[in-house]
Order: C-alpha cells, then structure tokens, then sequence
C-alpha cells in the first residue's frame, strides 16, 4: 500500500519509466520469439536428417538442392545401394515452387518435393501428418495429385478435392498436412514422375538431349542399416561414388546452427540494448526520487529504520516497476506476435514463437532489471546521513 | 540514578577546507532517570550537536583529548555500530523535532507507527499501538489525516505521539515548541509534563522558550560548545 503510494506520488514519470522499460521488455520478447521459431525451424531440420544421409551432385548443397545446377541420374540410386551400410536409398525431387523468385527472406521458401510414398520401405521417419484427405500413394505415380503443406493449403486456401496449380498444370489436392515447423509446411508433394517431368523442363539443354524424364532425380535420400553411423556412412559413400555430395545431420548443423547463434546473438543484443536503456531509466527515476525523499529517509533513519530496511523499501518500489514494466512488455509482444503472426498466416510466414519460458523470463528480468537498476540509489540512500537529510530542503 | 552519563564529548565539523567548527569542546553531562532538562544557549553553542551524540544519531570525535565516553540506561553505546545504534534508537529513543518532520504520504497513524515497526512490531500491532499514542496526545480523530490535512499544532502532537509509540525510556525534542502559537506551546508542555511524570520517562529538550525551560526540571546552559553550568 505505501508503495504504491510512493510509486504514484509522481505519477507521470512512474508511467514513463515503466513503459521505459515496457518498450525494452517488447522489444526482448518479440526478438526471442523471433529467435525460438528460428532455432525450432532449424532444430527440426536438424532431427529430420538425423537418420539420413542426403546425397547430391557434387556442385550442390545436400541441404539446398533445389539449387543444382545439374541433377543426378537415377541408376546413382542402384549404385548408392552397394554401398556397405546402406538400407534403402530413395530418389527425391525438391523444386522451388516459384522458380523466378526462390528466395524469400524470413520465410520458408516453397517447395514442389516429389516422391515415390513407400519407396522408402518404411524407414524414412517423417514428421508430416495427414490432417485433412490423404497422403500420395505408389498408385498415385502417373496421377497430377498433390498433398499440401499446412501453410500452403492455409495460404492458398485448399483442401482435398480442390485444384491447385503448380507450374502452370493444375494438380487435384488429395490431402493437407498438419504444421510441422519445417519446410513440408510451405511444399506440396507430388509423385516422382510429375516432379521429373518439372525437373526436365529446368534442366539444362546439354543433359536434356542425353536424358529421359524418368531417369532424373535431384537428391537421393539415403536410410542406413540399423547401428550404421550415418557420418561413416556419408563418407563411404563419397569414396565409392564420383561426382556427389553426401549430408548428415552434423553438417546440416555446421551448415545453418552457428549462422542461427551469430542472427540470434545480434538479435537479442538489440533487444538488450533497449533493455538496458529501460534500465538507465529506472536508475535516473530512483535517483531523482531518492533526491526529493531525503528529508524523509532522514525521517526514517532518525527514528529507527536501518539501512536495510531503507533499502529494502527504496528496491521494492523498484522491482514493482520492473515488474509492471514486463508485465505490460510482455502483453504488448504477445499482442504484437499475435498480430505479426495473424498476418503472417495468410502468406505463411508465421515468423514469431511466443514460450511460456520467454514469458517467464521476460517478466523475472524486467524485475531484476527494476531490483539492480534501483540497488545504487537505494544504496546511497540508506548510506545518508540522518541529521544531514534532515536538515535537506 | 544515573540513566546519560557522557564525558569528553567533542564534535568537529569540517565545512569546507578552512572552515572547520568545534560544534563540541569536551561536554561532560549526567542525566538522572526521570529527569526533563532544558539545554539552552545561543545558536551555534552546541546544543543540537549534543543532542544528536546523547540520541545516537552522531558519534562522538576520538583522538585530541582523553577519550569519549557514553552510557546509556548503564550500556556503554561509545563505539555501538550503526546497526545497534539505530536499533536503540527505535527501541529506547523518541525524537521531536521543530519542524515536526512528518512523512508526508503516510497519514497520521501511519507516521506514528514506523517506529513501532522498526522496532519489530508487526503492521498491525504497530498501527495499534500507534492509534492509542494518538488518542493519548488528543489526535485520535484525526487518524488517517495526511501532515497537509493538519495545522502545526496538530501536526506537532502527531509528532509526539510518534516520539511515544515505542514508550522509549529517553524522549529528545528539539525545538519542540520553535513553530508552535503560545496556547499550542501550553498543551505541548502539558503533555510533556504528563508524560514525564506518570512514565518516569526522561526527557531532554533543547529550547530557546524560556516557557520550556521554566517547565524543565534543571536547566543546562551550553556556550561555545562547553557546558557553561549545570
């Protein structure tokens, strides 16, 4: 009750200290949900190729192989297989969706990813899950279906039985996935030979003279034996096949986590900085309000209140700030990520992941951040001189 | 019975880097249990410093002279560190000032209850306590007024009653009357009289008022930082 009284006694610059700090907290929230969905995606991608090796052309990236620049041939799944340690290896098509504008910064780009569902004879541990229709089958091979991606059915607003055009052929949707965080969100899945025949059309005139539709294929996903290490594994197969490229998980994280750690560490400096200058703010808000209350500190010490108890008073009103200061940083994040993710939803970037433990934490800074930002004042307060502060007008 | 027994007490104020002011010269005094002396003398005599040494807001100066001594109630409080010195001080030691120097966010009960609880007296037993001091001191309706809500005279007896929450054993006013009417100043040494007869609490009261003095039971006169007689 006192202290709230102390607080509201100059209730304008209470306010402007507390959204000080409000801003700083919105700013810490937004950046680490930012930086959460961020780590999620490239976790998830991480799990994903835990259990595979994932093989291309020597001029391209296990992990960008919509980008080659020439596709392998499809006997390289044949010879994939002699190799010690192998179980399945499975050809795999992965096309931009929309091939004049591949990038798309802060979002997942789209893919066209074609396969042969069951060609991987059960070992491929895919985190995507029917949630409306079904998925594509072997009986499908030959048929212009498509399953989509929760974002891109959300996006475009398809649903099984629906068409959906991709490259100009329009395809009948036959299911849509549930959101799984990773880039099957933003694909649709098409049988193998539909994706070869996309594939054919982009490559280039030379291999298309010399090649079949049927006999192209960008990446080879690649299931080991049971106990085999998939970096062995990668490497045996580099040895006994020329001319490719193979991934694992381990490069996945050398490839996307340390430039993950670098973007969330400037991220969240940013965020620190704004926090920090909340803080500043609280600093001169204590000071200025223990300056107007010396008298009545030297009240206070005069008639028995120890320093601690000064003190203690003085960071109490403090860590309120703080904590109010969170508290509403952290309401108006979470209605900024609303937001931000409402409109992000329409177009499939939902770029923001608000945690409980952001929330938790956001709020317990901002109140230690209060707490340590009022300690000086407080301090040199509790250090005043009785008969001094009284005599203070 | 002895209850302020102080020798060789010296006070050195630095006010600048030439400027320095022995406040205290070596004041020896004895107070008696239940005693209400008036310490008088013209500004800038000391009368405050010493105050402040015998209410354990201040230490007394080593060094330059035989060594400082005080006893309290029969503790020697000399060297008490600032944590003890402030507990004695909420637990044995009531203070009035002239300038009533009131909390001005807390209400009346409110003001006279801190000392109650720097004692350690939990909230509610200190508004009480302090609620009852109030009504003592003919404040009991005017409990949840602010110091704004009240006219000096008023605010000196919430001044009082927060000097008697804790019923300290050793009450210590200065100027107790400086901005009080002739009436106000009457009812304030009323009260101090009651108190100081019905609780054998001692008191100590430095003045200019003759009216106070008058009222004292020994007068002490201080000039140049000396007791001049006592």
């Amino acid at each position: 009750m006192n202290l709230l009284r102390s607080l509201t006694r100059r209730k304008l610059r209470t306010a402007l200290t507390v959204m000080g700090i409000a801003v700083g907290i919105l700013a810490l929230v937004v950046m680490a949900a930012l930086a959460t969905k961020l780590s999620a995606l490239v976790e998830s991608g991480s799990t994903y190729f835990r259990d595979k090796v994932v093989v291309t052309g020597v001029s391209s990236n296990p992990f960008s192989p919509a980008l080659a620049l020439t596709p392998l041939t499809i006997d390289v799944v044949q010879q994939i297989e002699q190799v010690p340690g192998v179980a399945v290896a499975t050809p795999r098509i992965l096309l931009h969706m929309n091939p004049d504008d591949p990038s798309n910064a802060f979002q997942l780009p789209a893919y066209i990813v074609g396969y042969t569902e069951g060609a991987d004879r059960g070992y491929e541990n895919s985190p995507t899950r029917v949630a409306k229709g079904r998925a594509t089958g072997p009986g499908d091979e030959g048929q212009q279906v498509a399953f989509l991606g929760a974002d891109l059915a959300r996006e475009f607003d398809k649903g099984p039985g629906d068409t959906f055009e991709i490259r100009g052929i329009e395809f009948t949707v036959v299911g849509v996935g549930e959101p799984t965080l990773m880039s099957f969100d933003t694909s649709a899945i098409v049988p193998l030979t539909e994706a070869q025949a996309m594939l054919y059309q982009e490559t280039p005139i030379v291999v298309e003279r010399e090649l079949d539709p049927g006999q192209l294929t960008s990446m080879v996903v690649v299931y080991p034996e049971k106990g085999m290490d998939t970096g062995l594994l990668a490497q045996r197969i580099e040895e006994n096949i020329p001319k490719v490229r193979a991934g694992t998980s381990t490069d996945f994280d050398d490839q996307f986590g340390s430039t993950l750690a670098i973007f969330n560490m400037i991220i969240l400096s940013v965020a620190l900085i704004s926090v920090v200058v909340g803080g500043l703010s609280v600093i001169n808000t204590m000071t200025i309000s223990v300056a107007e209350r010396t008298r009545e500190i030297g009240i206070k010490r005069a008639v028995g209140a120890s320093r601690a108890r000064i003190m203690r008073e003085l960071l109490s009103e403090a860590a309120v700030m703080g904590l109010i200061g969170g508290l509403f940083g952290l309401a108006s994040g979470a209605v900024f990520i609303y937001g931000a993710n409402q409109v992000g939803e329409t177009s499939g970037t939902v770029l923001f992941q608000l945690t409980p433990e952001i929330a938790v934490l956001a709020v317990a800074f901002s109140t230690a951040l209060g707490t340590v930002a009022g300690a000086l004042p407080a301090w040199n307060a509790s250090g005043l001189d009785p008969i001094e502060a009284l005599r203070y007008e | 019975m002895a209850f302020l027994k102080a020798r060789n007490l010296r006070k050195t104020y630095r006010l600048g880097r030439d400027n320095v002011v022995q406040a205290l010269r070596g004041v020896d005094v004895t107070v008696e249990v239940g005693e209400m002396v008036a310490i008088v003398g013209p500004s800038g005599s000391g009368k405050s410093t010493l105050m402040h040494i015998l209410g354990l807001l201040h230490s007394p100066d080593r060094g330059d002279g035989p060594p400082p001594s005080l006893v309290f109630d029969g503790k020697d409080v000399t060297e008490l560190r600032d944590r003890e010195r402030t507990r004695m001080r909420a637990e044995r030691i009531g203070f009035v000032f002239q300038s009533f120097n009131l909390v001005s966010t807390l209400t009346a009960v409110e003001n006279v209850a801190l000392p109650a609880e720097y004692a350690g007296r939990r909230r509610k037993t200190a508004l009480a306590t302090a609620a009852e001091a109030l009504d003592m001191v003919g404040m009991g309706d005017r409990l949840g007024h602010r110091p704004m809500e009240l006219s000096g005279g008023q605010q000196q007896r919430v001044a009082i009653a927060r000097a008697l929450v804790t019923e300290p054993a050793l009450l210590l006013a200065d100027e107790p009357t400086g901005n009080l009417d002739s009436e106000n100043t009457g009812e304030l040494l009323e009260l101090l009289r009651h108190c100081n007869a019905e609780r054998r609490q001692t008191m100590i009261l430095v003045t200019h008022d003759p009216r106070v003095s008058e009222a004292c039971s020994r007068v002490l006169t201080m000039q140049d930082g000396m007791i001049r007689e006592g």
